[in-house]
């Protein structure tokens, strides 16, 4: 008996209860608020074109190519040629860079763009219904033709006039086929071209366009480039056979390649003077670069610089030329070497010509490749005046009776490169579509809404009311991200031909790079301020108070956020904030007035 | 099928065929060696259960508390410092009523850093609510990890099925693994009594006011009250498969006995060989190996000591202040007799050392000669220390 009792079964007594706590709404309990915020990444505030590195670079992990180069396409019409030829100021303000290396985001644009084009893809952009007005654009080259691209997508009506027999400005006749192939370009402009506009080229304007072009149009501009290099001042440079090296340049694109022989010499520093020197060794002869300040003060882009030197280009660093004489088929360069007087901590050395022993160099040619200007002078943007608005890519000037004149590209760029021609292109479209629908002086405090992280770089997205509108302008710096979450990987090594094979040919240098190794190096991007559905808020919420919504979105259930703040710590890439709960509410009472006032 | 086989594979053996579903654990010398040779049968397919990695002792037990309380079989296996960071979390598997089974190798507390055998560890959770099996021999390792799972699922409550540091857990000795069928035939499937369970939501564990609180504990005392008379059924059904029986605690040749040792783990073989010798020689000695500690079988020890005139406790371990603690617990058992044996506690073999048949011969010949029985605990084999001046 005694046994039977010691063998039951004893009921358990243990706290359990069926009643669902979903009565207990602890987000009462809730002081701070945790919201989705989404910030901005450094590499897309660092994009002269804004760039919605981040994303792009998301959706390129996931595979999605095609979405990944329409991404680009919002911002900057030319992927496929800023992806070989872009100096990539993405790349040092990558927050990557701090933990390991930076993200090739510049390999990554280029695939994108190589992408689309092996698989034909058509991009399916955003355009806004037609406009009556319209915009005549002087200069097919890239700040040309990206103001009539953005243009035509805000619904206005757009003519490019250009010079020569084909559109490309600089891309077409200045950059040697090595860095940047034809094909590549004419594929790119005729994207644009299919967004609704034209190209007349062969059509030389001259002044008096500006004053006729009323009739017709309602803004003109003009992208005409820098197109043409002064002279030296100095004795023996119009000696025949010293030659002006943009126009060597342009010869050797039509397709003309002269044999050079011997050394040859190229004065400046500057991208152009760089290109000349690659393309005659790829012809031939052995350059020597010769530059009045220090390598590092260069205007050059440094990988340019570094790739010439591998390829057996000579750099005479901090000299003058005094004079040219030519004996025969020889051209004797006197030097002078110029010492560093003075180095300011941050900008170039200065330098001052002394009394001293002169050096001579022997060659059999001579290139002019310093600092290119406007080819006419009406290129050029007026001075500051009344009705002149100087952005900080362009330059718009106003006229009672007369279309406005928009100025972009190099003439208005410090920075002469292709993606500060987009960001001219850019800044130039939103201020006419701005001044068209609401008047010039609404410029300002709309176009302050557009920019990238609140810097000079801009959002055709944004000014066009995307979904990039909802971010906010704190760019994000390397502490704000959760690095537990990255593991240290190595960035991807871009291919490129070997020395040997580049310089008798003039094949592009840069090889292509697979799918597999994209999406491999896309995946390192932090995604800085950026969503990529980690879910990691959802997993590590004690109350079950993040929701995943139908479209893969989240949102939190604040009556039962008890804003512990673990979502937001969680978040590997800062797309979240925690905020004092009654600063939350004055916020949203202060939009509320904000509201009624607008 | 008989295998010589160290203690450790011993443990994993018993775990592959009680066919456990979760298993969690942090590595430690001298445990190691036995989720090492599980996560190899997980990896190979021969054990069908998820095997999670964890940061911690901690993490692992708390990982095994919300498996278990899914309803389904779980493991873990530690030592020394891993299971004293596991305390916390003892007290929540047990309040919990939660049928966990660890496998808790005694090693030695630091500092200073000492990985061989010592009870103190295992001993220190003895108020945590869970059982407590000290095993002999490898046979006997695996054979109790089976009837932990039995005795685990029956009262709901968790086990320890405990193994000395090396002499056990690093010895290989012949080792007979039964085969499926057999175990099956002993340890039906686990039908948990409460599970979690999305179909039926429900929270456990909740707030406990003071008005319920104390009858959950006399709840948990009541399982552990129950244990010692399941143990028998337990043993029972063992032994219709098995052929083997090993009872919580183990009496040899007590009733005649003036003298009774008395001892766990792995000093139960040495002293078995001991008590043999004496015999032979015409002393009237008897050895109680005490396998169940908690629950403390206190009837049987009544019962099997009662009648002695002394009694040698032989302790691996030491509550400072207190002494050893095998021996405070026979005490506590014999004190409301009205007549009792003298109780001499010994401490011997701390942090590893050597418990050799010489030791045991003094234990045996001082507490013969010893007409007053120490209140304190007696050191074996203590080295003189030279202080540094």
């Amino acid at each position: 008996m005694a046994q039977d009792m010691t063998m039951k079964m004893i009921p358990l007594f243990i706290p359990r209860s069926h009643v669902s706590t979903a009565g207990n709404k602890t987000g009462s309990w809730r002081f701070l608020r945790p919201r989705y915020d989404e910030k901005t990444a450094p590499c897309s505030a660092a994009c002269p074109a804004g760039e919605d590195i981040g994303r792009i670079a998301m959706l390129t992990a996931q595979g999605l190519f095609k979405e990944a180069w329409e991404a680009i396409l919002k911002e900057n019409p030319l992927p496929g040629v800023c992806g070989r030829v872009c100096f990539h100021p993405c790349e040092p303000a990558c927050n990557r860079g701090e933990f390991d290396e930076a993200v090739a985001i510049h390999t990554l644009e280029r695939f994108l763009a190589d992408t689309a084009a092996r698989y034909q893809l058509q991009a399916d952009l955003e355009r806004r219904s037609p406009r009556k007005q319209r915009v005549a654009v002087v200069g097919a080259g890239p700040s040309g033709l990206a103001t009539a691209y953005f243009l035509t997508r805000l619904g206005y009506r757009c003519d490019v006039f250009e010079a020569t027999p084909e559109a490309g400005g600089v891309l077409r006749w200045g950059i040697p086929s090595y860095r940047l192939p034809v094909a590549v370009l004419r594929r790119e402009i005729e994207q644009m071209r299919r967004t609704g506009f034209e190209i007349r080229c062969n059509r030389r304007l001259s002044r008096e366009f500006l004053q006729e072009a009323g009739a017709t149009y309602d803004a003109v501009y003009l992208g005409c480039g820098h197109a043409k290099i002064p002279f030296l001042n100095i004795p023996g440079e119009d000696l025949e056979g010293v030659t002006d090296g943009l126009s060597f340049l342009q010869r050797v694109n039509r397709g003309d390649e002269p044999r050079l022989t011997g050394r040859v010499a190229i004065i400046g520093g500057g991208n152009t003077a760089v290109d000349v020197a690659r393309t005659s060794l790829r012809l031939g002869a052995k350059p020597v670069l010769i530059y009045r300040r220090r390598r590092a003060d260069m205007p050059a882009f440094p990988d340019e610089i570094q790739m010439a030197l591998e390829e057996g280009v000579e750099l005479l660093e901090l000299r003058t030329v005094q004079r040219i004489d030519r004996a025969g088929e020889e051209y004797t360069l006197t030097l002078r070497q110029v010492p560093v007087v003075n180095c300011a901590a941050a900008g170039k050395a200065c330098v001052q010509a002394v009394p001293q022993e002169c050096e001579r160099l022997a060659v059999s040619k001579v290139f002019r490749a310093i600092g290119l200007t406007a080819a006419e002078s009406w290129f050029d943007p007026p001075p500051n005046e009344n009705r002149v608005i100087r952005l900080n890519n362009s330059v718009l000037a106003y006229a009672d009776g007369a279309p406005i004149i928009a100025y972009g590209g190099d003439v208005a760029n410090p920075i002469k490169s292709v993606v500060h021609a987009v960001a001219s292109a850019k800044e130039a479209a939103i201020a006419l579509d701005i001044t068209f629908q609401e008047g010039a002086e609404a410029i300002g405090e709309r176009m302050k809404h557009c920019r990238v992280g609140g810097g000079s770089a801009l959002s055709m997205e944004i000014h066009m009311q995307g979904p990039r509108c909802r971010r906010s302008d704190h760019v994000v710096a390397f502490d704000e991200i959760n690095a537990d979450y990255f593991e240290l990987s190595p960035r991807i090594v871009q291919p490129r031909l070997l020395k040997e094979e580049r310089i008798d040919s003039f094949a592009e240098i840069e090889l292509k790079i697979s799918a597999n190794l994209a999406m491999r190096e896309a995946e390192r991007c932090f995604n800085c301020g950026l969503c990529n559905q980690c879910d990691n808020c959802r997993l590590f919420c004690p109350d079950l108070a993040v929701v995943k919504d139908a479209d893969s979105g989240r949102h939190i259930n604040y009556d039962y956020c008890k804003g512990c703040g673990i979502c937001v710590v969680e978040c590997p890439r800062n797309a979240m904030a925690l905020e004092e709960e009654n600063q939350t509410q004055m916020n949203t009472a202060e939009e509320g007035v904000h509201g009624r006032l607008t | 099928m008989k295998q010589v086989l160290e203690g450790s594979h011993a443990v994993a053996e018993a775990v592959r065929l009680a066919r456990v579903n979760v298993i969690s654990a942090y590595p430690i010398t001298p445990q190691t060696h036995i989720v090492e040779r599980l996560s190899d049968f997980c990896a190979d397919g021969r054990l069908d259960a998820r095997f999670l990695r964890v940061e911690s002792e901690h993490s692992a037990l708390a990982a095994l508390i919300g498996a278990s309380s899914t309803g389904v079989r779980t493991f873990t296996a530690t030592s020394s410092q891993g299971l004293a960071l596991m305390h916390e979390l003892l007290h929540w598997a047990s309040g919990a009523r939660l049928p966990i089974v660890m496998a808790e190798v005694n090693r030695a507390l630091a500092p200073g850093w000492n990985i061989w055998t010592d009870q103190t560890d295992s001993l220190a959770q003895r108020d945590t609510g869970w059982m407590q099996l000290y095993c002999e021999t490898g046979q006997e390792v695996l054979d109790t990890t089976l009837q932990a799972y039995w005795l685990a699922e029956t009262v709901n409550l968790p086990v320890m099925v405990i193994l000395d540091a090396f002499f056990l857990s690093h010895t290989y000795e012949p080792v007979d693994i039964p085969s499926q069928e057999q175990v099956n035939g002993f340890l039906p499937d686990y039908q948990p009594r409460f599970q979690l369970d999305t179909r039926n939501p429900c929270a456990f564990n909740q707030l406990a006011p003071p008005n319920v609180y104390m009858e959950m504990r006399h709840n948990i005392q009541q399982a552990m009250d129950q244990v010692l008379s399941r143990f028998g059924q337990m043993e029972d059904g063992f032994g219709v498969v098995f052929g083997r029986r090993y009872g919580e605690v183990e009496p040899l040749q007590c009733d005649d006995a003036q003298i009774i040792l008395v001892t766990s783990g792995t000093i139960t073989s040495t002293s078995r060989a001991l008590q043999q010798q004496l015999r032979a020689d015409g002393e009237r000695v008897g050895l109680l190996k005490i396998k169940l500690f908690r629950p403390f079988p206190a009837d049987a020890v009544r019962r099997i000591l009662g009648g002695a005139q002394k009694v040698a406790v032989i302790d691996r371990n030491c509550s400072f202040g207190a002494g050893g603690i095998f021996a405070q617990e026979v005490r506590a058992a014999l004190c409301n007799l009205s007549a009792r044996p003298l109780v001499f506690s010994y401490i011997a073999g701390l942090g590893g050392r050597d418990v050799t048949l010489d030791v045991l011969k003094l234990i045996y010949r001082h507490t013969k000669d010893c007409e007053h029985c120490p209140d304190d605990s007696i050191w074996m084999g203590l080295h003189e220390v030279h202080h540094a001046t």
